[in-house]
């Protein structure tokens, strides 16, 4: 059993269902955006969302998280484990599950960062499939992040006049074991179907970037001196927007959280920022990368070339979010369109 | 400092040209300030004992200097305290009492006074660190509890403290707050620092910069950001000299730390 | 910037990632002004096991972490203790000073790539250390010394602003007095009384005698000085890949996550802190 259908006015009790077992996160509401939260009612949840302000991988490597905990005069660390929730991350979209997928590669780099590791066993991943273009920052068509490929337990496609859920795994097809879900007798017939419904649904999005997948690296090799940089780094004002709002970004910081007493405390980390003066900088003062545009090129070579080196694969996944929280417009569109404009003119 | 046994460390609080709104804050420390009382004894702390004593090895200054007299004031605080910190935004960066560098004196005393008898002596009103050494700085308008607490703790164990030097923006977006540029709203977020766990954002409000400028704003990215949205530079000008008309008018940021 | 495939470090147990071990400062001995010795010891006897020039992440609770350069040799006689040597530049060095003999230290690591031993085993080795860079240089030092059979000549280099800021200056000047160890040393300025050499490191560099088809230099100092010693190296004959560099950067975890010490796609943690030139040339964030 592959596939399973679910009528569409029975994916709140689908949701209620899970949470008999699982805490389920999802897409809700707040104020004129998205985030991802835990809920209560399953009629929280916004289904139809663009992509939330921070995304899922909040679950994986949470925002601050605690290493271990220290007692006063002592130097070894207590309570190292920890423990995560089953949770069930509901509704994500191709391009940040992609995006976890990156930071999976990471994480288990030898060595296998443990305390991502437990998390990611304890979450299951229930894909929400796009249809439709969230807005005019996405580049998830060029970086082929716009089709359910790997990294879910269950993808839920909406076909029209029911949604197709796609069990990917063990977990996954325990859960449609469910008395909710409809069988789906031909399963061939139904991945013919999403695979023709995926062709079709491509005439709803708009190509933005003017490379191609295979020459994206290219031009990344070839743009490191590029006079882009430096109009990027003008506009940008170090806030740090573009990295903590990445799924792909991962850099944190290790800092000591002493008790009031001062009888000990934890050892944590937090999330941390390239575009940050101090990030590079060595406690004899010097600033390995002092200026805002090669800053900004590093984030950038992060995602388009530094990870192609390292693991063959690119960090943007096309969810358009740094684009989109960029207060002073760096466009990742209006940067990748002129450096390829710059290297096919250089040609 | 060290924290041997059995001897606290004494804490003295001195207030200056200010509200005494951040020793105010204090108080809303409750239980957190009896655990804080294992470590430390107070001896000095208008708003809630009478008692007063010079006998202290961390004297926390709130207030902008402004007097003479508050100059020999805090000169004589200096010589007491193993360490000075600078609380609230009045003490670390001059706070809204720069505003009254935009007048003279005498416009100054016509604008509040209006022709009233005016006994009292005024003066330029300063950051602490303009007249006497600043070991450490906690700022805000009013401090955050939350930092206070952190750099207490921080310096009491002898790591000392130095605020951040990023901007709001960051502890904003790890609180997943909307931004406020996207509703519309004038922020002073980016190019404010950091520290207060973006406290107003949290809250619907905007960043009015108490914290003060950071040490190497993008001045002119977010001058074009306010711009895109519309303002004068005349507004935005209003909107950093809240706070940090003594840094505008040529103070310096507090000396770097070597 | 094409992909180079690095020799990795030693794999670390998964239940020492995060969590420091144990230690107890054994001795301590202020050095310079600025500088200070501590040898240290693991509190269940175990050696440190690291090779020369890697580094370890120290430890104070409630203070944080450092990554520190260790600065004696494996082959050390005593083997349950090893030595850094530590200037104070921030909160943590400062921390750092404060403890002395018989004080608690946590201890991660040991972490990153080495000096390529077996790379220069069977050659002459000539060592560049400009200020601080004696540090990690002195565990490959002491470690050609107590294999001093698997090396040829060793030329040692050594580069600092006054003579007051020189470290080890007991143990240079027996690695002076030893055969096939040559040693020159140069200050940047001097009262009139220093009768060594004033100037810049790289004006050692054209007066010694370099076999360049069998010489690998090992060069550590501050980021300004590799651009200079590399040119002069390279006019000498050496080969990129003759020429080993150490570099510092900001690190956090040591672990290859924290993205900290990134150098262009290289983290210098885990690729590093010892590369060849060949691996850095062209690397924009690099030298």
């Amino acid at each position: 059993m592959r596939y399973v259908s679910l009528q569409k006015n029975k994916l709140s009790q689908f949701v209620k269902s899970l949470q008999k077992k699982y805490k389920v996160v999802a897409p809700v509401k707040k104020e004129n955006l998205f985030v991802f939260a835990e809920v209560e009612d399953p009629e929280e949840i916004s289904i139809d969302y663009i992509p939330t302000i921070l995304p899922p991988k909040k679950y994986f490597l949470p925002q601050h998280e605690k290493l271990g905990t220290f007692v006063k005069d002592s130097v070894s660390m207590a309570e190292t484990n920890i423990d995560v929730e089953p949770t069930v991350l509901f509704g994500a979209h191709t391009c940040d599950i992609e995006g976890i997928e990156c930071m999976d590669i990471v994480f288990h780099d030898s060595p296998l960062d443990p305390y991502f590791g437990k998390r990611k066993k304890s979450v299951i991943i229930i894909g929400y499939e796009c249809m439709k273009p969230c807005d005019e920052y996405a580049t998830c068509v060029t970086m082929d992040t716009l089709n359910p490929r790997a990294g879910y337990d269950i993808m839920i496609t909406d076909i029209g006049d029911k949604y197709i859920l796609h069990l990917n795994s063990p977990e996954g097809i325990e859960i449609g074991k469910n008395a909710l879900f409809g069988k789906v007798t031909n399963e061939r017939d139904m991945k013919n179907k999403l695979l023709k419904l995926r062709e079709d649904k491509l005439k709803n999005f708009k190509v933005l970037l003017d490379a191609e997948y295979k020459e994206l690296n290219k031009i990344f090799k070839g743009s490191y001196n590029s006079e882009t940089w430096k109009d990027v780094g003008r506009k940008c004002v170090s806030c740090g927007n573009c990295t903590a709002v990445c799924p792909t970004c991962y850099c944190f910081d290790i800092y000591d959280d002493v008790k009031l007493d001062m009888s000990g405390g934890e050892r944590r980390r937090v999330w941390d920022s390239c575009q940050l003066d101090e990030f590079a900088t060595v406690a004899g003062g010097e600033n390995f990368r002092k200026e805002r545009s090669s800053r900004q090129r590093h984030r950038y070579y992060r995602k388009f070339d530094y990870s192609v080196i390292k693991y063959n694969k690119f960090f943007c996944v096309g969810c358009g979010r740094c684009t989109r929280t960029c207060m002073a417009d760096i466009s990742l569109i209006e940067t990748v369109n002129s450096l390829t404009k710059e290297q096919k003119n250089a040609k | 400092m060290s924290d041997k046994k059995n001897k606290k460390v004494r804490i003295a609080f001195f207030d200056f040209a200010d509200c005494e709104g951040c020793q105010l804050q204090l108080t809303y420390l409750n239980e957190q300030l009896v655990g804080l009382l294992d470590h430390v004894e107070i001896v000095n702390f208008r708003e809630v004992i009478s008692e007063k004593s010079d006998n202290y090895d961390i004297a926390i200054v709130e207030g902008s200097i402004t007097r003479k007299h508050d100059e020999e004031r805090v000169k004589e605080i200096r010589k007491n305290a193993k360490i000075v910190i600078a609380y609230g935004a009045c003490a670390c960066i001059g706070g809204v009492n720069g505003l009254r560098k935009k007048f003279t004196q005498q416009e100054a005393k016509d604008i509040v006074y209006k022709g009233r008898e005016f006994p009292l002596e005024a003066g330029e009103p300063r950051p602490v660190h303009d007249v006497v050494k600043v070991d450490y700085y906690i700022h805000g308008c009013p401090t955050n509890n939350e930092e206070t607490i952190k750099a207490l703790k921080s310096i009491l164990i002898g790591k000392g403290y130095q605020p951040p030097t990023y901007p709001v923006c960051v502890e904003c977006k790890l609180k997943e707050n909307v931004c406020l540029f996207e509703k519309r709203q004038v922020c002073m977020g980016p190019v404010t620092r950091a520290g207060c766990g973006a406290w107003c954002p949290s809250y619907g409000n905007i960043c009015y910069g108490c914290r003060g400028l950071l040490d190497n704003p993008a001045t002119q990215g977010e001058m074009d950001i306010l711009k895109k949205h519309g303002y004068t530079l005349e507004e935005l000008t209003q909107k950093f000299e809240t706070y940090n008309l003594c840094r505008m008018m040529g103070e310096q940021n507090e000396p770097k730390k070597s | 910037m094409q992909s180079k495939t690095l020799k990795k470090g030693k794999t670390i147990p998964a239940d020492f990632l995060y969590s420091p071990r144990a230690a107890t400062i054994i001795r301590t001995k202020q050095m310079t002004a600025n500088e200070k010795f501590f040898e240290i010891g693991f509190d269940d006897g175990q050696p440190l096991g690291q090779q020369p020039g890697q580094f370890i992440q120290l430890s104070i609770f409630g203070v944080g972490e450092a990554p520190v350069g260790v600065c004696s040799s494996p082959t050390k006689k005593d083997r349950s203790t090893f030595e850094i040597c530590v200037r104070k530049v921030g909160t943590f060095t400062s921390a750092l000073h404060r403890l002395n003999k018989g004080d608690k230290l946590g201890v991660r690591g040991p972490f990153g790539r080495g000096f390529p031993i077996d790379e220069l085993k069977g050659n002459d080795v000539l060592i560049v250390a400009g200020g601080l860079g004696i540090v990690p240089l002195r565990s490959l030092i002491n470690f050609i010394i107590d294999r001093k059979r698997d090396f040829g000549n060793v030329m040692i280099l050594l580069g600092c602003k006054e003579p007051k800021d020189r470290l080890f200056t007991d143990e240079i000047d027996e690695w002076g007095n030893m055969l096939n160890i040559s040693y020159a040393c140069t200050v940047d300025r001097a009262a009139p009384d220093w009768k060594g050499n004033v100037g810049v490191i790289t004006t050692l560099i054209p007066g010694v005698h370099i076999d360049k088809n069998r010489t690998y230099a090992v060069v550590v100092g501050p980021p300004v000085m590799y651009k200079y010693v590399i040119a002069e190296l390279l006019k000498k004959g050496l080969s990129e890949n003759q020429i080993i560099l150490s570099l510092e950067r900001r690190m956090k975890c040591g672990l290859g996550k924290c993205g900290h010490c990134q150098i262009n796609h290289l983290y210098v943690c885990k690729d590093g802190p010892t590369f060849t030139y060949a691996e850095l040339k062209g690397l924009g964030e690099a030298l």
